[in-house]
């Protein structure tokens, strides 16, 4: 019967393309996160947990604009810039990667692999302080 | 390795094998099985191209539930457009780089979960309180909906309130496809997240001997995909002309 050979023929090109893919797997990809310049404290890397901070730091961030934003509530325990200056380190040359380009920001470092749009940097700035103060004068800390 | 890492990748495998095999073995099945009868439902298509134009618009648009049941075809639409629109958004979790198709679903792909409830509680709904479906509704029926109610549910909570690392999950599921044994990534242990998986592992594992088996069947339904010219040409089954049917001189041509 003519369908059971064409099916035939499709099955066994199937399996071929497992086999091929198989063995051509090789390795997965690994993600490269930049290391942080510093440990928040003795025993905890960030300012929360990592599992926290892994899991909540989206909602930690948006906590925070709100509080700052609406209600005039500016702490720096949770501080967007306070994250860019620690968690953006410059490369061999001295140069600071930005948001938009280079894997090597530790924002878009993750955010591209998971595929999440963020908009902070719109607005704010994704390089730490230390970048332009030295041709803009003192950063205005916040 | 941590347990829960070793049983979902092995889930994971094991559940892909059967639906993939399962799957192909009832396509199969369905393409091997005979039609004998002429039975396209009519108005039928005269012409082949006309029984694709049909197969589609069943397909895509349900157009025969539409003519028989407005209610029912809206939460039917509902859910399989906002389950296409999330099976896309996940993709991102199996490639690496993500496609730019999958990165502009994803903001429609989390809201869509909603009205993938909104359909299927629908549907639920439909089950439970039409006295007629009711009547002819067995705990299979109810099964499905329950497994895909709790993936829906499970998800949109993950996606919107309780949250996991899923820059670890996709290092796991990655490693996970691409037989990366050696180097398998550990998975994040949220508990919704375990709820999520093994619904849908579980769904992964039914479907090749369910009802959801409507997804290939549709394509081999004699009453759609039949065209209808019985009298252009005439419709045998090969088994059934060797059974049956001598050949007599007076019906062989000279």
């Amino acid at each position: 019967m003519k369908i059971l050979t064409i099916l035939r023929k499709l099955g066994l090109v199937l399996s071929l393309a497992i086999v091929v893919s198989t063995v051509s797997a090789g390795e997965t990809s690994t993600l490269k996160i930049p290391k942080a310049k510093q440990n928040f404290s003795a025993e905890q890397a960030c300012v929360e947990p990592t599992d926290v901070m892994r899991r909540q730091h989206g909602l930690l961030l948006k906590h925070y604009r709100s509080d700052t934003m609406r209600h005039g509530v500016r702490t720096l325990e949770h501080s967007l810039v306070a994250c860019i200056n620690c968690h953006v380190t410059a490369d061999e040359a001295g140069n600071y990667p930005t948001v938009h380009q280079g894997s090597e920001h530790f924002c878009r470092s993750c955010h591209t692999y998971a595929a999440v749009n963020i908009d902070c940097f719109q607005c704010h700035t994704s390089q730490p302080q230390e970048s332009f103060s030295a041709d803009m004068g003192p950063v205005q800390s916040d | 390795m941590e347990f829960w890492t070793a049983f979902y990748a092995i889930s994971f495998y094991v559940a892909t094998f059967i639906l993939m095999f399962g799957l192909g073995y009832k396509i199969f099945q369905y393409a091997v099985t005979p039609a004998p009868l002429k039975i396209p439902t009519t108005p039928a298509p005269l012409t082949t191209g006309g029984v694709v134009v049909r197969l589609l618009l069943e397909v895509v648009i349900f157009r025969s539930l539409f003519r028989s049941n407005k209610w029912i075809w809206l939460f039917a639409i509902i859910f399989h457009f906002a389950l296409w629109i999330v099976l896309v958004r996940h993709l991102r979790y199996f490639m690496d780089p993500v496609w730019t198709l999958v990165v502009l679903a994803q903001p429609f792909g989390k809201y869509a979960s909603f009205a993938m409830l909104l359909g299927l509680f629908g549907l639920l709904a439909r089950r439970m309180f039409v006295v007629r479906i009711n009547y002819i509704s067995v705990p299979s029926d109810y099964l499905m909906l329950f497994l895909l109610l709790v993936i829906g549910i499970s998800g949109t909570l993950i996606s919107f309130v309780t949250r996991t690392d899923i820059v670890q999950f996709k290092a796991f599921m990655l490693s996970v496809l691409c037989f990366d044994w050696s180097n398998l990534q550990t998975m994040p242990t949220d508990t919704m997240l375990l709820i999520h998986l093994t619904a849908v592992i579980s769904l992964m594992i039914v479907f090749p001997f369910s009802k959801l088996l409507h997804v290939p069947g549709i394509f081999f339904a004699p009453t759609r995909n039949q065209v209808d010219n019985p009298r252009e040409k005439r419709h045998v089954a090969p088994w059934a002309v060797k059974e049956f049917e001598t050949t007599p001189a007076s019906t062989t041509s000279e």
